[in-house]
Formats: structure tokens, C-alpha cells, sequence
């Protein structure tokens, strides 16, 4: 079996394994502890549906804190977008994805793939670069930067592999590929899980607010 | 505003008031007890009250912080000293330490790398939870996740009593309440003191233990021990309103040190008696004096079942709003620009931003509000007890002048308040900086503006008499 078959096959396919079952079970063992009932009397009676709102409004920061916000909500929406444009929107990928669920759709050119790629590292590096240069800020942890090379590595192999730079091409894409595995592997355990909790904190500060009348 | 005239002062200035607060908190550290249990029972305690009070709720926050640092910028502790220690974040991770140990889907895995919670984490927490947090909620507002921070530290001091380790100041009021049932020595006699004076000296009735009425008003300590000048207010406004009320002297004390220090049993040792008095006179409406975290202690805790209540808890400044706004409160103008303080418990906490400003409305006032108001207001630094905390002197004071900025900016030359923790804290804040500004409490204003009420006793004030 060589690099690229490991990769391809039992790296690929147990880190999905990984990530699935790893990604259910945080979520049903935090979702499946009770809930605390707030008895208290709502400021109006459908004042709480409201708060659900938050879930969608919270996507972007109150003008309050335009100042404080805008370098790292606009990096950061740049950063999401690129990403997911590449993940879905590049040839290769259609077809690896094809090969796992049948579902297929016309890919990207590749001189633009290249172009979202590069931009979603530039995003990603501007990110950890705020990070890096402002500690009080952040209070960073080794998950932080863990998470950060975790999700870089995807993009700086799979561009390296693109553009035949480095190893010959089959190790270049085999290397990409097990950075995939390790990010797939890794989701469930750090802070990549905030693609799901998002939804849930929103909703219950949203709704907790909204009982009393406030909109947060 | 307010005239002083020399026959109708009956009680001290709030500037004397705050100077005679400030020896009586002195006195309280050197009140509170020491630590009985051994450490490893004080950090199991804490640990247990952790796992008790972690639901779903806590749990999702918990998970969700990506360290994001929007948090950080919202909180006028770490604004005031750009000390990072004090970031919202920062203030759940030993409560995240717990739950990833202890509930948390992998704790088998954090039990192995992590270390245990020794009493040394817990006591570099108090600062934390204590004198670094007035649970204002500010944070919230800018989290991308949503984080309710505040409720996380809620759930941290209730860890920090368990422990023994609620700061002196806060810990020897908590026992005081727990033991004596009193706050500052503010009893049964002393209110009944108060209000006799309150007929002798203004002239004005308070109907006390009426066996029905359809108001149950609460006083607070601070009105009892030193600001008479509150309650005398709150009996004007309702008298002025012809309202069926009453106090009761099993049930008058809005400040809960149960909920201020984290000890939830004192709470509701406190709320029930509070409750019980409003059911058996038949009350259908609790006003809760001007003490902001009253107003969560009553109106918005989640153990209280209020809505099977017979009666609805509102703020002294909904109260007022909601007969401001149906045209019964009678006032004669306000001169001059205003601004209001949302207190954080009443207003991001509590919902109640209108009301205040339609009295201040009903006065005719020119009401400015400050850059950052109402839900994304600043904390005047002095909430959830830390007023009281001498440790926490510097950190109050720093964020004080972020306050001082927000009412400076807006350009009023009065910032009314309607919390008494609020305006002690302002009223000590104004007299350290010299500010040149006026700082009035709602009830104390409104009483002070009523028309057609006989000018016989007042809210003005005494100079030279001692709180």
C-alpha cells in the first residue's frame, strides 16, 4: 500500500468515522443533561420565540462594536466563505465527494480555485496574526493554535499539491489528504465544534434575553 | 430639580449618606468569618455545586467559547485596566476545567490530562467572579457564540460560598441576613423608626401592615440605615398615585445577599417571607424598591414560579413609568439636559428601559442618552456587590471613568439613576473625580416634581447631619 493509498483509503475513512461518531457523541452529551426551567413569568407571552432570532442576528456584530469587531468579523467571513467555496467547488473535491455519496455539480476553474484558495490562507493568516500580536486580547490557548495548524495544513498542502511544489505530486496529495484525515479526526475534540454549538448558545442567550424583554 | 429650603429638611444629603456607607463598610471586614472547613472539603463543596447547578444551558456556553476575544473589549474591567486577566473568557475556565472533568462527554479524557482543582485555583477566582464581574452582561452582547457569561460567574460565586470563600465584605452582610435577618442592622424597628419619622418630621403617611392592599411596596436598607430620603420618596409618588398600599414588616427588605454572594439557599430565605406577605394580603402588584438586583432576586429568578403568582413583581421605575404613561403622575418640569443609567439588572437584565424614560418624559424633561445606552450600556462598575468590596477600590474607580465619559459625552448635566448600588457608586465617583455633574435617583426626582401634593415634609436635603 502506498502513502497516497493509506491516505485514501483507511486514513480518510477513519477519520470520518472519527468524525462522525465523535461529533455525535460531544453533542448528545452535552444536548442530553437537563435543562433548568426558568418559571419566572415572561415579559409578554410569545416574548420568548423571539429569541431565536438570535441565532441568525448574532451572524453579524451590533454597530456597537463596529470598532472593536470589523478586522476580525470581515477576515473572518472571508475566511468561512473561501473555505467552503474550495471544499465544495474545486473539481477534485466534487469527485471525492462523488465517490462517497453519488452527488455530483460542475466544479470551478481551476485558476479560480487556486484564487479562493490562496485568499482563504491569506484570511487565515491574518487571523493568527491578530491573535498572535494581541494576547490580552485573546488569551489564547495551545487548542487555539492547534486548531489554527489544523486547518491550515489542508489548504497550504492542497495548494502546494495544485501548484507541484515540494515532494512529487502522489506524496504532495497523500500528505494533503491525511492533513484532511487530521482535521476530520480532530473536530469533534476542540474548538472546530462551534460549527454546531453556534446554534445552541445563540438560541439559549437569545431566548434567556427575550424572556425579559431584551434583545440582544 | 430640587429646591433646598431650611424648614423642610428632614434627612441627610446623598453625599452624606455615601460618606457614612462608606465607615459602616469598613467595619464589615473586620465582621466576617473565617473559613471552618478543611481545604479538600471547601474544594469538593465547590466542585459539587458546580456539577448541581450545570445544566444543558451552562454546559453549551461552556463548550462554545472559540476565544474569539470580542468578549474582552466589552468588559469595562479589562477596558479600564487593559489587564488581560480580567477578560470575560478568562472568568469561565475553571468553571470549564470542572465540567470538562467532571460532566463534561470526554471527562474520562480530561480527568487524565488535566490536574485537579486545588483551593489556590479557587481562591485566584474570587477576583474573578467577584470583584472583576458585576454580571452586567455586556459580554453577551458582542459574543459571535452568544456566551451568557454572567450566569456562568452566578454559578461560580454559588461555588466560592460553598468553598468559604466569599469576600469579607459580602460574606459578613450574607451572615448578617442569614442570622439576624437584617442588612446593615435595618430591622422590623428600625423600619417602623423610619416611618414614624418619616410622619413626624415630613408630614407624610406610610400605612404599614395594612391586613389588604393592592400594592406591597419594599424599602431597601440603604433607605432605612441612611437615605430616608428614599423611602419618604417612594410613600410621596404613591400617596400622590392615591394607590392601595402598604409595607409589611415580615416582608419589606428588597436586598438579598443570598443571590448578591452566591448563596442561593439565603435567597430564597429571604424571598419567601417576601412572597407570603403579598399573598396574604392579597397584593396584585409588588413594587420592588430602587435596588437593581432585587429586581432579578424577585421579579426574574427562574426558581421563583411567578407566573402562578397572584401578583406581578415590577421595578419601582416600572411602576412609575407604566402612571407616567397612563397620565397619573403629575409633574412639574425638569430644567436642564438628563441622562439615564440603565442599571445592568433592570435594564440588559431586566427589560425595563422604557418605563424610566417615559417618567423622565412625563416631566418634560430634555432626555439625552449616552453613546452606548439601554441594551449595550456601560456598567457603572459599582453592581452585584462590588460597590462594597474595598479590594476591588481600583477596578471600580478605573471603570467609573468609563462611565464618566458615556455622560460627559451625551452632554446632560444630570444622570438620573434608579438603583441605590448604582448611585452610591456614582455618588462616590463624582465626589473622588470632583465631576461637575448631578446624580439623581428616579423616585427621588419624580417625588420632588409632584404637583398639587401639599408642600409638608420633603426629599430635599439637611446639611450636616450624619447618615
Amino acid at each position: 500500500m502506498t502513502l497516497l493509498d493509506f491516505a485514501r483509503g483507511p486514513a480518510i475513512h477513519w477519520s470520518l468515522i472519527i468524525l462522525i461518531t465523535g461529533t455525535i457523541w460531544r453533542l448528545l452529551g452535552v444536548l442530553v443533561l437537563t435543562r433548568g426551567a426558568d418559571l419566572s413569568r415572561p415579559r409578554d407571552a410569545f416574548g420568548n420565540f423571539k429569541g431565536y432570532r438570535t441565532v441568525f442576528s448574532r451572524a453579524w456584530p451590533s454597530g456597537e462594536f463596529t470598532t472593536a469587531t470589523r478586522y476580525q468579523t470581515a477576515m473572518a467571513y472571508v475566511f468561512h466563505i473561501a473555505t467552503l467555496v474550495v471544499v465544495i467547488g474545486i473539481v477534485p473535491h466534487i469527485e471525492f465527494i462523488t465517490s462517497l455519496t453519488g452527488a455530483s455539480w460542475p466544479g470551478l476553474p481551476n485558476a479560480a480555485g487556486v484564487a479562493v484558495g490562496i485568499i482563504a490562507l491569506a484570511s487565515l493568516l491574518a487571523l493568527i496574526i491578530r491573535r498572535v500580536s494581541k494576547p490580552a486580547i485573546y488569551c489564547s490557548t495551545w487548542g487555539d493554535y492547534f486548531a489554527w495548524i489544523v486547518i491550515a495544513m489542508p489548504l497550504v498542502t492542497g495548494l502546494m499539491a495544485f501548484a507541484h511544489l515540494g515532494p512529487r505530486y502522489e506524496t504532495m496529495l497523500a500528505i494533503h489528504i491525511l492533513s484532511v484525515a487530521l482535521l476530520f479526526a480532530w473536530f469533534p475534540f476542540g474548538k472546530l465544534m462551534h460549527a454546531f454549538w453556534f446554534v445552541f448558545s445563540r438560541a439559549q442567550s437569545g431566548v434567556a434575553y427575550a424572556h425579559k424583554g431584551v434583545r440582544i | 430639580m430640587s429646591t433646598v429650603t431650611a424648614e423642610t429638611r428632614v434627612f441627610p444629603t446623598f453625599e452624606q449618606v455615601c460618606q457614612g456607607f462608606a465607615g459602616q463598610i469598613t467595619q464589615l471586614r473586620e465582621m466576617a468569618p473565617e473559613p471552618t472547613l478543611s481545604d479538600s472539603v471547601r474544594v469538593r463543596r465547590a466542585i459539587d455545586t458546580l456539577i448541581a447547578e450545570t445544566n444543558a444551558d451552562e454546559a453549551v456556553w461552556l463548550e462554545s467559547c472559540i476565544r474569539c476575544g470580542q468578549c474582552t473589549n466589552a468588559c469595562h474591567y479589562f477596558q479600564a485596566t487593559g489587564d488581560s486577566k480580567y477578560a470575560p473568557m478568562r472568568k469561565m475556565n475553571l468553571y470549564r476545567k470542572v465540567y470538562q472533568r467532571e460532566i463534561g462527554p470526554f471527562r474520562w479524557w480530561y480527568k487524565l490530562v488535566t490536574s485537579e482543582v486545588k483551593l489556590k485555583d479557587l481562591e485566584d477566582l474570587q477576583e474573578l467572579v467577584y470583584d472583576s464581574c458585576s454580571e452586567c452582561g455586556r459580554c453577551a452582547m458582542v459574543c459571535p457564540m452568544g456566551i451568557d457569561t454572567a450566569s456562568l460567574v452566578h454559578h461560580q460565586r454559588s461555588a466560592l460560598v460553598a468553598a468559604e470563600l466569599v469576600p469579607p465584605e459580602l460574606n459578613a452582610l450574607r451572615m448578617e441576613q442569614k442570622h439576624r435577618g437584617t442588612v446593615f442592622g435595618a430591622s422590623e424597628d428600625v423600619l417602623r423608626k423610619m416611618i414614624d419619622t418619616i410622619r413626624e418630621k415630613a408630614g407624610v403617611d406610610i400605612p404599614l401592615d395594612k391586613p389588604h392592599a393592592e400594592v406591597m411596596v419594599l424599602s431597601s436598607a440603604v433607605d432605612l440605615v441612611g437615605n430616608g430620603n428614599g423611602l419618604l420618596a417612594t410613600a410621596k409618588v404613591m400617596n400622590h398615585l392615591g394607590v392601595d398600599w402598604t409595607v409589611c414588616s415580615d416582608g419589606f427588605e428588597s436586598a438579598n445577599f443570598g443571590l448578591l454572594s452566591g448563596d442561593m439557599s439565603l435567597w430564597k430565605h429571604q424571598v419567601d417571607p417576601i412572597v407570603a406577605a403579598a399573598e396574604r394580603i392579597g397584593a396584585k402588584t409588588l413594587v420592588i424598591a430602587e435596588c437593581g438586583h432585587a429586581y432579578p432576586a424577585l421579579r426574574w429568578n427562574p426558581m421563583l414560579k411567578s407566573g402562578e403568582l397572584p401578583f406581578e413583581m415590577i421595578y419601582m421605575s416600572e411602576f412609575m413609568g407604566r402612571h407616567a404613561k397612563a397620565g397619573r403622575l403629575r409633574l412639574s418640569p425638569l430644567k436642564g439636559k438628563v441622562t439615564f443609567h440603565d442599571p445592568c439588572k433592570t435594564g440588559r437584565r431586566g427589560g425595563a428601559f422604557d418605563e424610566p424614560r417615559a417618567v423622565l418624559n412625563a416631566m418634560g424633561s430634555d432626555l439625552v442618552e449616552m453613546p452606548a445606552n439601554k441594551e449595550f450600556n456601560w456598567c457603572c462598575g459599582g453592581g452585584a456587590g462590588i460597590f462594597l468590596l474595598e479590594r476591588a477600590t481600583y477596578l471600580r474607580d478605573e471603570s467609573f471613568k468609563i462611565k464618566m465619559q458615556q455622560v460627559n459625552s451625551s452632554g446632560a448635566d444630570t444622570v438620573v439613576v434608579s438603583c441605590a448600588s448604582c448611585r452610591l457608586n456614582f455618588e462616590a465617583g463624582r465626589q473622588k473625580n470632583n465631576w461637575d455633574k448631578r446624580v439623581e435617583s428616579l423616585v427621588e426626582l419624580v417625588a420632588d416634581h409632584l404637583i398639587d401634593e401639599k408642600k409638608v415634609g420633603s426629599v430635599t436635603p439637611i446639611q450636616g447631619a450624619a447618615a
